[in-house]
């Protein structure tokens, strides 16, 4: 067992929360310990001063002075958690700024969640697992060819992809709902090995992701199991042949959503949202259904229609989905509707994530939603550029978790 | 989730500070110790920590408080000396609420001259009806500022 | 012996000069001792489980962040037995019990509106001011009813 990595907690509130036990307890899953940064009241004095906002709470100021004490080089970390409650505004000042500023001015990688009494080690552990994997695994992340034959499993909270990889190539695509975990990831495997022409026994290598990804990673004995995060960004850079240099990967899921800025294909700062099912891939499912159309049709439909023809002023799965009954009842066609529920998901990742980190070009669009090319546009809209889908972006996990997953061929 | 048992069920501790020219934090425990009586002490960087039944606490608090009555300042605290959980290597830094306590020993002094200074005036001592409200001195006394000038133009 | 709420409730200060006095200091340690010598579910540091900040619903609507909730359960309790209380206002840099500018909001409104006998003053800057504060603090606390005149 490596060394454990050491992560900085910048934080107001999770003691008095009852949630600092389940940070110690994320934390520990990975690998990880959690450290508070030692200083002096006089360097909180000082470090205000410079930092330059003058908040009232003396713990929103002690953390922006244990942030620049780890900028400053004066207390060493691996990588850093901020942690604020959930609609403190003096807080989120504090916590936004504080995640632009130390990786802006140090190799830090940081992960920031704003939690409420009822945060769970289990819904911090995907943010403490890619914030580990990026301080510990760099050299791993550093790969940029696939090699070998290599699989990789995303098992995601709605579907579950297989993707076969050989000399840098897909040869082999499978894709299941999700059902019965093993049960899906299985028949996703066998469709991608037979679409290969390959057998279990070529396979040198195995990386799995998603929220089953210990569970599959198990069964198939993985040599990766890696949160979905680290394998998207790997995934997507590789995907739309833009490796180095900056990017930003929006992944609008099933259960939650991802916005990542990437900088040489390993993910610098990143927000997961999954409170609201309005802002979800689920949403758009429930819009086709209503409308009678397969998923798959939703987009083409949407791109036809006008958004703005159709009032969308909830952010709530069942009022948003009541909101577009009545736009029909009222005489609405279907292509407006359709505009209207790409258009209001893609302003919920807008106004609540990606706020959050510095969008950087080019913006790649992935997972299962990126087909859904209404969602694509009215994306493209609200950031004002043009984004990018790259080929087999609905299967990212899983091509990201073949690509890293053949450094452990030789052993690497 | 996992069950607690808490420890030191029903004690009280207490952190003794001592800020004086005439007595270091050692010399501290050590009168302490002779008069402790069974209640545990710990000695600190800054003083000691005292544990035990309220009413044994409050007693050893109370002789202790003689040896240097303005220099020696008491305050509750919430875990027993020792707690992992407030250890500063476990924590890897001071916990907040030492950076509180460094606030006020930059003032620990004025306080101490106030106790002199009151307990020296005793009840004639004629203490203000309100809060103290602070005044405004200007900063140089404007006779002293002729004066300076004309010290520089001679 | 009147039990007195002190602001800050982590103050060294205050906490000796009440004690000194003769009255019983109502503070942060008081509230974190009784959790930390409380059986139940395990939760480092301070042993505030989140049903604290549902506790804190007494004091603080459910729109209120879930830390001063979870602060006011602590709090909340030690002002509504309080019998007078000592607030020195200029106290910017308490931490962590203290660290929160709208608990800290909250505890003073509380305070100021339960009626009880309350001194307000600042820090001492100088030996002057430390006299005045001493003596100020001695004078609230001797006009607050003993032991059994209550």
């Amino acid at each position: 067992m490596s060394r454990k990595v050491r992560i900085a907690q910048l934080s107001c509130g999770p003691e008095y929360s009852g949630v600092q036990k389940e940070i110690y307890d994320a934390a520990e899953a990975v690998g990880a310990e959690v450290f508070f940064p030692d200083i002096a009241l006089a360097d909180v004095e000082r470090a205000v001063d410079k930092f330059g906002l003058d908040v009232r709470s003396a713990d929103l100021k002690l953390m922006i002075a244990r942030g620049m004490a780890l900028v400053d080089g004066k207390v060493d970390a691996d990588g850093v958690f901020i942690g604020t409650c959930f609609r403190c505004a003096e807080a989120a000042i504090v916590r936004n700024e504080l995640r632009r500023y130390i990786p802006e001015h140090s190799r830090l990688p940081v992960v920031s969640y704003s939690f409420t009494e009822r945060t769970t080690a289990g819904t911090l552990l995907t943010r403490m697992e890619a914030l580990t994997t990026i301080a510990r695994r760099r050299a791993l992340l550093a790969r940029e060819e696939q090699t070998g034959i290599t699989m990789g499993v995303d098992s995601g909270s709605s579907t579950t992809k297989a993707v076969v990889m050989k000399d840098n190539k897909i040869v082999g695509t499978g894709w299941h709902p999700t059902t019965e975990v093993i049960a899906s990831a299985e028949s996703a495997v066998v469709d991608a090995l037979d679409m290969a022409g390959l057998t279990r026994d070529d396979i040198q290598a195995i990386g799995t992701t998603g929220y089953g990804r210990f569970l599959i990673g198990k069964h198939f004995g993985a040599d990766l199991i890696q949160e979905e995060l680290t394998v998207n960004s790997k995934g997507a850079v590789y995907l739309a042949g833009h490796q180095r240099g900056p990017s930003t990967v929006i992944d609008i899921g099933g259960m939650d959503n991802k916005a990542i800025s990437v900088i040489d294909g390993i993910p610098g700062t990143f927000t997961m949202g999954g409170i609201c099912a309005g802002a979800s891939g689920r949403f758009l499912e429930m819009t086709a259904k209503r409308l009678g159309v397969d998923i798959t049709e939703l987009g083409p439909l949407a791109m036809k229609g006008m958004g703005k023809n159709v009032s969308m002023n909830s952010y709530c799965i069942v009022f948003g989905t009541q909101s577009l009954v009545n736009a029909l009842a009222a005489g609405s066609s279907r292509e407006d509707v359709a505009a209207a529920a790409c258009h209001s998901v893609a302003e919920q990742v807008f106004e609540q994530q990606l706020q959050e980190i510095d969008i950087k070009e080019p913006v790649i669009m992935v997972g299962g939603t990126s087909l859904i090319e209404g969602l694509v546009y009215a994306m493209g809209q609200l950031l004002q550029t043009e984004i990018v889908v790259p080929p087999y972006s609905q299967y990212i996990g899983a091509v990201g978790s073949a690509l890293l997953s053949s450094g452990f061929i030789q052993g690497e | 989730m996992a069950g607690y048992t808490p420890d030191y069920v029903g004690t009280v501790t207490k952190y003794v500070f001592v800020e004086s020219p005439s007595m270091t934090p050692g010399e501290l425990a050590l009168r302490a110790y002779e008069a402790s009586e069974g209640v545990l002490i710990k000695e600190t960087c800054f003083g000691l920590q005292v544990t035990g039944e309220p009413e044994a606490v409050d007693h050893l608090i109370a002789e202790i408080r003689t040896f240097d009555p303005t220099h020696i300042f008491v305050k509750d605290r919430g875990f027993p000396p020792g707690d992992p959980r407030r250890c500063r290597a476990n924590l890897g830094g001071a916990r907040p609420g030492y950076l509180g306590h460094e606030r006020e020993f930059r003032i620990l002094r004025y306080i101490t001259h106030g106790l002199e200074e009151v307990e020296r005036r005793g009840e004639e001592a004629g203490v203000p009806d309100a809060a103290p409200a602070r005044e405004k001195k200007p900063l140089l006394d404007i006779k002293r500022l002729q004066e300076l000038i004309d010290t520089e133009e001679s | 012996m009147a039990k007195v709420f002190i602001y800050p409730a982590t103050s060294l200060i205050l906490s000796d000069l009440v004690a000194r006095f003769g009255h019983k200091p109502l503070g942060a340690a008081l509230g974190i001792r009784e959790r930390i010598q409380t059986a139940g579910i395990d939760s480092p540091p301070l042993q505030i489980t989140p049903e604290e900040p549902k506790r804190g619903l007494k004091y603080a609507a459910v729109e209120v962040p879930s830390g001063v909730r979870g602060r006011m359960a602590i709090y909340g309790p030690l002002i509504e037995e309080a019998e007078a209380a000592v607030i020195v206002t200029d106290a910017d840099l308490a931490f962590g019990c203290m660290g929160c500018a709208r608990t800290d909001e909250l505890i003073l409104f509380s305070l100021r509106q339960s009626g009880i006998p309350i001194l307000e003053l600042k820090y001492p800057t100088n030996e002057d001011e430390g006299v005045q504060f001493v003596a100020a603090i001695k004078t609230f606390l001797a006009s607050l009813p003993k032991e059994g005149e209550a």
